[in-house]
């Protein structure tokens, strides 16, 4: 997918330029592109960095383990009874550490959930559902944009956080409803 | 609103008996190695992104869909960061930054850029790792629900900013 995103960008780019007379300008704009790229890493690690330790120490705290204890019997009731124990498990620890922003400690529980739910080659409704929810991202703190609005000098780089929970409410119910309703048409 | 976070993440720690400065220190490490992870495909995307507004092309694909987009209450400015959230992390994550750097993170246009980053996660990437990871060939109604919860959540960044 992404060799043809950027493939796509690059080549239909540089021909229109070409066509236009305006090859130089379009390499000098992918220049000052990757010379943008590391100024903004560099300014954003810090910030980045500075919220993955907070993270870091609510998760020492036990966090996902508090959180999971709050949602698992939301989970149980959504993902239907005949959900074996050790995959709900699963399920709420990817949720939770992927609320905290915890992508490397999600990844793994994520497979071993949808291991323990797919039945062969087809996916189960349970398995469908959690995807759905897993792909409507359920991030509680956005700290990669925080990170990125601070390094572009915003006045409040927090000021994303509630609308972004709203929406991100917004896409997980509307991915749920529709995982419900495909499953009483079928 | 972030000081009060900053507070009750240490308050907690404080409170469960956290080696406060060891587990800050760990995930700051980590932090910076996903920074630093995260520099080349953001770097190689931002250079694509670049070349394609500089010809002209991005405010061309804009203006194309502009009535559309503007008729849910979305800026037109942000349809090339919503067709790309799904799709790629890197690729998307450029795109906000540029959106940034050009109209401003406090802007309305930035603002609803950022709520839109964070209202999806990257459905294609995400759903290969976990489908991969398990086998499973059949994927049945994942992608269409996943792409209605990305829509949804797209349209509801325009409606909350």
């Amino acid at each position: 997918m992404i060799q043809i995103i950027f493939g796509g960008f690059m080549v239909t780019s540089l021909l229109y330029a070409l066509v236009k007379g305006e090859g130089a300008a379009c390499v000098s704009a992918m220049l000052a592109g990757a010379d943008d790229a590391v100024a903004s890493a560099l300014s954003m690690a810090g910030g980045f960095a500075f919220f993955c330790g907070l993270i870091n120490i609510l998760k020492k705290a036990g966090a996902i383990r508090f959180l999971s204890r709050l949602l698992s019997p939301g989970l149980q009731r959504l993902m239907g009874p005949s959900l074996p124990d050790t995959a709900l498990d699963y399920v709420t620890m990817n949720l939770t550490a992927n609320m905290l922003g915890l992508g490397n400690a999600a990844t793994p529980m994520g497979m071993k959930a949808a291991q323990a739910m797919a039945q062969g080659e087809t996916a189960t409704n349970a398995l469908c559902l959690f995807l759905v929810i897993n792909a409507s991202s359920v991030q509680l703190l956005p700290s990669t944009v925080i990170s990125l609005r601070a390094a572009a000098g915003s006045a409040s780089p927090g000021a994303i956080v509630l609308p972004t929970l709203a929406a991100t409410l917004v896409s997980t119910l509307a991915g749920i409803l529709s995982c419900k309703l495909w499953e009483g048409k079928s | 609103m972030l000081a009060t976070f900053v507070l009750f993440c240490i308050g907690i720690g404080a409170f469960r008996r956290v080696a406060l400065y060891d587990a800050f220190l760990e995930g700051a490490k980590e932090g910076l190695q996903t920074a630093w992870n995260i520099l080349p495909p953001m770097l190689s995307m931002l250079c694509a992104i670049r070349a394609f507004s500089a010809c002209g092309l991005m405010d061309g694909l804009c203006a194309l869909f502009s009535p559309l987009l503007s008729w849910v209450g979305l800026p037109p400015e942000t349809l090339p960061l919503m067709l790309l959230r799904p799709l790629s992390g890197s690729a998307s994550l450029a795109m906000l930054k540029e959106i940034l750097d050009f109209y401003g993170p406090d802007s309305r246009i930035g603002m609803v850029a950022c709520v839109m980053m964070g209202s999806s996660e990257t459905v294609f990437y995400t759903c290969g790792v976990y489908l991969g990871a398990a086998g499973v060939k059949k994927s049945r109604h994942i992608i269409p629900c996943a792409l209605i919860a990305w829509l949804f959540g797209s349209l509801a960044a325009g409606f909350l900013v």
